[in-house]
């Protein structure tokens, strides 16, 4: 019971603490990480804008190059010039240029001017190799008319540049660029006033070297996407996914990422998506300067396992702290339920004692609460039932008393005499000790009832009592065993002789006649004594003899005041 | 009876409908199957389910894209978990070497009576008398030409070559092919096997070519978008009536013409596996697929050819020549990246 309350009590109180500390905690973590994410997400389509912003500006720089390489004078007189020494030196002093164009921009593969005549032949080209710049000459310069950079460049409108669609570059001979993932700008070279080009200036662009040096900056941990307009991967963290078409495959942004299509169908320039590994932010981009509806996709991605580092970290920060609180909350739960059961206890202490013993123990009196209430209460019922019982106690003493006393005299009455002749006889046994009994019975009683009435009687049998009590020692037993029988049981006489003297002693208390109003009632009695062990060995037997002896008293002394043994 | 038991018996019983459902497999053990591996548009849904009408049975159709896959899902198991699949003449040689096809019985497929005769009579599809694959679906390398700039259909494969066309030519980017091109165009009998003394003839031919043309493309979209903004006239049509159905779509107004030097074409035959379960639906299927009704499908929904109808315009007419393992793959290869790169005749002849 003790237990049962406690327990159930620090439990409940225990579980509502654990839960609410629990559901605390785990939404709090939960919308942390819907933040974080939120937040992740922001800066990754921030980080991707920026991206596309430099590569705008990139592409619009490389077309500045080679803008500029082909309105040099050199570029129209190594492709025009009616002169050959002319034509030479010019091709010499571009092809200066280009090495120095080469040297400042390292992402470049090669430079090459390529006639609009001759199938394209290359007239100036210097590429890039493994250990610095190479110029090619002679048979080595090929004829590049059938490449779509340049029959398209050619037919650009003047003043444009040309840009390709990224692609790997086969064409052999290439150098650093052969098998690369390049992208290649042309610029047209025109003669003053000249209708049609008379050829190109064609830089060879490394794509990968482009976006190492853009992704250097990225902190670690994020992937980088390019794809081609019509998605497929360009630049990819897993190699095997980029160019795949190259490789008759297909590796599309769209179908890692299905929320990418919305791209590609023309409805948003940007798209933000969360699978289970990663968050990834896209952004589509028309190429600058504009090239027939070409446009290409960046794209950066980040682990969510990294996006999530900074939640699990708070996670766990939460479920320390959901753990202290619920720790907390079980003790307080403990304490609580102690603070509640420990007056239970004491009142329930109290209460076991109380009906056990009718003991009393301090109680919660003081307390202003419902326990105190009840303390005072149960304080309440205790004095209740102490007075009921005390009442009771004096009620059975009273009954007892009755029951073992004569009324009129106050004497013990016959039972309570024999009780106390029978422990006397027992003592006497014991201790070989004598005892002696006085049957007293009053002359004449019947006359005084008659005359004078009961009242009178009643008088005289309450002097008599008195009178016989006067004249006995205190440890003598004196009864009325009914009517004007009285007897006197008198413990360790040590010789009949002291037993007549008493009766003698006795008789002389009685004999002054009895003040009764303006009267007074003479009275006589005649005493019958009897002695353990000479008389009788029994209560019944002395009681008897002693009878005997008082009504041979009474024939004797002709009813007047003697004593027989 | 024990309570447990009795349970048991009861969810026994309420569960034996659902293992009797069809498409759970031992149920339907009695049942015939035939396991087809084919290629995409070779089998639409529709033609499953007529053939398992009329025929019984039921199809487990697979489709593969590439011969790769193909391979390897017949030589894995010994060609037992398949019944019927679809390879080209080509690539059906080396099922024969390899014993993963068994030899089919033309008389149980009276359907072939239907086919044109130049189907009927192609050397690789049987060896020692025996018959290993029934064409079913072909598709030619014709040319493709506009019929605004050119007013009558190009005749040959020289017109690829043509001056008049300087410029307008489009052609295709893969050295095996433009082999058998060049020699085609120089009156050769064996396109896919080049004599030694014949490199550089066919070379300096290449060369010229890459002079001749606009450019070259590798996939058909690319071909499409280079023919229209560009105002290509001409087009070896590497990818046949694809390219032209592209076109069209396009808006563009072509034509298709299979030269008299006769135009590549890669042929799909249907084989049985040498694991085949069931012989007689496999004949079934293959006849099936030779109705008129079945075969037309090709045409009108793939823009592929079929083997029974006479198609309109000058294809039927042309000669075919069904692709064949060339002399030297590595060797053609090598050539045609010098000759694309733009090197000259001499230097793309060096070592």
């Amino acid at each position: 019971m003790r237990i049962g309350i406690a327990l159930r009590t620090g439990l409940l109180l225990a579980v509502i603490g654990v839960l609410a500390s629990g559901f605390t905690g785990y939404y709090a973590y939960n919308s942390s990480r819907t933040l974080l994410v939120g937040a992740a997400e922001e800066q990754l389509m921030a980080a991707t804008r920026v991206l596309v912003r430099q590569i705008s500006v990139s592409i619009e720089t490389f077309s500045r190059h080679a803008s500029m390489a082909a309105n040099s004078p050199q570029a129209a007189h190594s492709l025009a010039d009616g002169d050959a020494a002319v034509r030479t030196r010019a091709e010499n002093h571009l092809a200066a240029l280009f090495a120095a164009i080469l040297q400042e921009n390292p992402e470049f593969f090669q430079m090459r001017l390529i006639d609009a005549n001759d199938h394209g032949i290359e007239r100036v080209r210097v590429d890039r190799d493994t250990d610095g710049l190479v110029r090619v000459t002679g048979d080595d310069l090929q004829e590049k008319g059938h490449y779509p950079y340049v029959f398209e460049a050619l037919r650009q409108p003047p003043g444009t540049v040309y840009i390709s669609r990224p692609a790997i570059n086969r064409e052999r001979g290439a150098h650093a660029g052969q098998d690369k993932p390049s992208i290649v700008f042309a610029a047209q070279v025109r003669r003053d006033g000249g209708t049609a080009p008379l050829g190109l200036v064609v830089i060879n662009v490394d794509l990968e070297g482009v976006f190492r040096q853009l992704a250097a900056d990225l902190p670690s941990g994020i992937d980088l996407y390019l794809t081609n307009r019509n998605g497929d991967f360009l630049l990819h963290p897993d190699p095997a996914r980029a160019f795949a078409f190259d490789r008759g495959q297909r590796a599309l942004v769209q179908e890692q990422f299905s929320a990418a299509a919305v791209l590609f169908d023309g409805s948003t320039d940007h798209v933000i998506t969360t699978t289970p590994e990663l968050v990834a932010a896209f952004v589509k981009q028309p190429l600058s300067p504009p090239q027939q509806d070409a446009f290409f996709t960046l794209g950066l991605s980040q682990p969510l396992d990294h996006v999530l580092k900074e939640s699990n970290a708070l996670g766990f920060t939460m479920l320390r702290i959901v753990l202290a609180f619920s720790g907390l909350s079980v003790l307080l739960a403990a304490l609580l339920a102690r603070a509640i059961t420990r007056p239970l206890d004491q009142i329930v202490g109290a209460v076991k004692r109380f009906s056990a013993a009718q003991q009393r123990e301090p109680l919660p009196l003081e307390r202003r609460d419902e326990i105190g209430v009840l303390a005072r209460s149960f304080a309440e019922m205790q004095e209740r039932i102490d007075a009921q019982v005390a009442e009771l106690h004096e009620k059975q003493d009273e009954l007892n008393h009755l029951a073992s006393h004569d009324n009129l005299t106050g004497l013990p009455n016959r039972r309570l005499f024999l009780d106390r002749l029978d422990l006397a006889l027992a003592r006497a046994r014991r201790n070989e000790e004598r005892l002696a009994l006085l049957f007293i019975d009053l002359d004449r009683f019947k006359d005084i009832n008659d005359m004078h009435g009961h009242a009178a009687g009643d008088a005289m049998l309450r002097a008599v009592a008195e009178r016989i009590r006067a004249s006995v020692r205190e440890s003598d037993t004196v009864a009325r065993l009914g009517g004007d029988e009285f007897v006197v049981l008198v413990e360790g006489t040590h010789h009949p002789e002291d037993t007549s003297l008493l009766a003698q002693k006795v008789l002389t208390a009685l004999t002054p006649p009895v003040p009764y109003g303006t009267m007074t009632l003479e009275v006589g009695a005649s005493i019958g004594v009897s002695q353990y062990p000479q008389d009788g060995q029994t209560a019944s037997e002395l009681v008897a003899s002693a009878d005997r002896a008082m009504y041979r008293a009474k024939k004797e002394g002709n009813r007047r005041n003697n004593i027989a043994s | 009876m024990n309570l447990a038991i009795y349970l048991r018996r009861v969810l026994l019983t309420a569960l034996i409908p659902f293992l009797l459902l069809p498409g759970s497999g031992w149920a339907t053990a009695g049942e015939p199957v035939l396991r087809i591996l084919a290629w995409p548009g070779y089998v639409d849904a529709d033609v499953v389910s007529a053939f398992e009408k009329r025929f019984g049975g039921r199809i487990e159709l697979t489709i593969i894209d590439s011969d790769a896959a193909l391979w390897q899902k017949i030589s894995s198991n010994q060609g037992a978990d398949f019944d019927v699949f679809a390879v080209n003449t080509a690539e059906l040689q080396r099922y024969i070497d390899k014993e993963l096809v068994q030899p089919i019985a033309p008389e149980a497929i009276p359907n072939t009576r239907r086919q044109l005769p130049r189907f009927r009579a192609i050397e690789r599809l049987s060896r020692d008398g025996k018959v290993y694959g029934i064409p079913y679906t072909y598709a030619e390398m014709g040319l493709i030409y506009d019929r605004a700039q050119l007013a009558t259909p190009p005749d040959s494969i020289s017109a690829l070559w043509d001056p008049r066309f300087h410029g307008r030519v489009l052609a295709y980017n893969g050295g095996s092919h433009n082999f058998s091109l060049a020699a085609l165009a120089q009156g050769s009998a064996r396109p896919f096997g080049i004599a030694a003394g014949d490199w550089k003839r066919n070379v300096e031919k290449l060369v010229a070519l890459r002079r001749n043309v606009l450019g070259f493309y590798t996939e058909p979209e690319e071909s499409v978008r280079l023919f229209r903004r560009q105002g290509a006239a001409l087009m070896f049509a590497n990818y046949g009536m694809q390219q032209v159905q592209l076109l069209k779509a396009a808006g563009v107004d072509v034509g298709y013409v299979i030269p008299r030097e006769g135009a590549l074409a890669w042929l799909d035959c249907w084989a049985i596996s040498r694991g085949a379960q069931d012989r007689t639906l496999a004949h079934a299927w293959i006849d099936y697929t030779l109705e008129e009704s079945v075969s037309s499908l090709l045409v009108s929904r793939q823009g592929l050819s079929n083997t029974i109808a006479t198609a309109s315009g000058n294809r039927s007419e042309g000669k075919l020549h069904w692709l064949e393992p060339v002399e030297d793959v590595a060797k053609r290869e090598k050539l045609w990246a010098r000759i694309v790169s733009g090197d000259r005749p001499a230097k793309v002849l060096l070592p």
